[in-house]
């Protein structure tokens, strides 16, 4: 039954969710309308719980352990305990019960969020740039007759997705959305059919309990 | 002799081998010295954006637009300035807008950017009539999720997809909401993501419901989105950074509006950085060409 009953579930949902696709009658219609904006939520609304618990208890369980970098678990509860509180009780800009605001010192979640969350994210990927950097000056080499190619199409599009090849080159930037509009485009379609048709294949594969690896476990 | 041609394969071997601190310190350089020295290129409006521009300035007044915040903090400098330029040009036009984000960590970020526009424009307002009036001409209804239930359900009935706003108020007692409700009363919807949330639009509400879409992408992301603007289901993008400040000069130079382009701005790091990157991967190429020649 431990078994049975999520492939059951899954069969029933998966049935009814496309089902609404394909058959416009008005029973099928307003089913999924219920189905989607009730039911769909009330789900999300769980796994919005059952995610925050098992965040907590990941974290609670590696500061007992004293596992690896332990040290900030602590810092991720109380930062989720302390934002989850003003969030909740202080309004989004400081207008709500709990005060949030100390001589010109504001702690709002509006603020917490546009002073460190934002910088915080923002440092995050920037990082990016700088690990590419130095991937490109070491790895992208004009090695064979592909990897040239390749080399040719990222210049253009380097030199074409700033506004200074305009000056240069005012060509470039039209050669460089020709790419994107025609050779791209061209590659992206076919992945995407084979995508697709993977997807379909894969999703009647789960529906009909065929494949079963999103149950965890090997039985 | 023999010392001068060991000398010139140890500077090559050495390029070879940088130390990627170095790398990272002189990036760090060129994408600094621009924005304290600011120097400004002009952009030229590309197809995508001119596109998405020019339909939005056709909207009829008895539909309005629709901005998905489904960004999050690490795109912010990258699409934010997106979102700022596409209100700019809706009030400027008198177009309703309706903001929703698929992305929780969207919220805060809308929110932001719905702040600085309204203060840019009811700042110099002398009566109601010039003000940006919320619950009149723009409505901010939250977050909603998960992704199906808004995107689907906006086809039927907004008002019953967000029964309260991002406020707190009841969404059906809004005068915004007493012309727009579903898709049939939307001019376009923009979807501004770093993420795959502007795929389920074009699948569900552009290909169920015949709404308009448009995306603003980060630049990485966005050969992703041609194809579909090829086949019409997307009608204009905005892609990354260079998307965002074309979109800045289409919006001072056809809406009369003046404010900080902060996308514009930022084009002058991102085009020296972009240099910087060429530039490197030529040097990485001498190198590794003189190396392989004096192998042989």
């Amino acid at each position: 039954m431990k078994i049975r009953l999520p492939l059951i579930l899954v069969l029933i949902t998966g049935i009814l969710g496309a089902l609404p696709f394909i058959i416009p009658h008005k029973i099928a219609q307003d089913f999924d309308n219920e189905f989607r904006n009730s039911v769909l939520r009330i789900i999300a609304a769980f796994s919005l719980v059952l995610g925050v618990g098992s965040i907590i208890k990941h974290h609670t369980y590696k500061i007992q352990r004293r596992k690896e970098n332990w040290e900030y678990s602590w810092i991720l509860i109380v930062s989720l305990v302390i934002t989850s509180i003003i969030g909740l009780f202080g309004g989004i800009e400081g207008d709500g019960v709990l005060p949030t605001r100390i001589g010109n010192f504001s702690f709002d979640i509006q603020t917490i969020y546009m002073y460190m969350a934002i910088p915080l994210g923002a440092t995050m990927f920037a990082m990016l740039s700088f690990f590419m950097a130095s991937a490109a000056y070491r790895a992208f080499r004009a090695r064979n007759f592909e990897a040239t190619l390749l080399l040719i199409a990222a210049f253009v599009m380097m030199l074409g997705s700033v506004p200074l090849s305009t000056y240069i080159l005012p060509r470039l930037p039209d050669f460089a959305e020709w790419i994107l509009t025609v050779p791209n485009t061209a590659a992206k379609r076919g992945m995407g059919f084979g995508i697709a048709l993977g997807s379909l294949a894969t999703s009647l594969k789960i529906i009909l309990g065929i494949e079963r690896g999103w149950l965890g476990g090997t039985k | 002799m023999m010392t001068f041609e060991k000398n010139k394969t140890g500077i090559w071997e050495k390029l070879t081998k940088l130390d990627r601190r170095i790398i990272y310190l002189l990036l760090f350089l060129v994408v600094l010295i621009p924005l304290i020295y600011p120097f400004r290129l002009t952009p030229r409006a590309m197809s995508p954006v001119l596109k998405l521009f020019n339909h939005i300035d056709t909207i009829p007044p008895d539909k309005c637009l629709i901005i998905s915040v489904d960004y999050t903090p690490d795109t912010e400098p990258e699409l934010h300035p997106m979102t700022i330029a596409l209100l700019r040009h809706a009030f400027s036009r008198k177009i309703k807008v309706g903001i929703l984000c698929i992305s929780l960590l969207g919220l805060g970020l809308a929110q932001d950017a719905i702040t600085t526009v309204t203060n840019e424009f009811n700042r110099h307002a002398l009566t109601r009539d010039d003000s940006v009036v919320y619950g009149r001409d723009y409505v901010f209804w939250g977050w909603q999720t998960p992704v199906l239930v808004p995107i689907l359900g906006m086809g039927e009935n907004i008002a019953k997809v967000f029964p309260v706003d991002y406020y707190g108020n009841k969404t059906d007692t809004l005068e915004f909401m007493k012309t727009i409700k579903n898709y049939n009363d939307v001019g376009i919807l923009v979807s501004i993501s770093g993420s795959a949330i502007p795929f389920y639009y074009i699948t569900y509400a552009q290909t169920q419901f015949g709404v308009r879409i448009g995306v603003g992408s980060t630049a990485v992301q966005a050969a992703d989105f041609y194809p579909y603007i090829n086949s019409g289901q997307v009608t204009g993008m905005m892609s990354g950074m260079k998307g965002a400040a074309e979109y800045e000069q289409l919006v001072e130079e056809r809406c009369r509006f003046y404010g900080r382009r902060k996308a514009t701005d930022a084009m002058a790091s991102q085009t020296a950085a972009h240099i910087w990157i060429m530039v490197t991967i030529i040097i990485g190429n001498i190198s590794y060409f003189i190396l392989k020649r004096r192998q042989k």
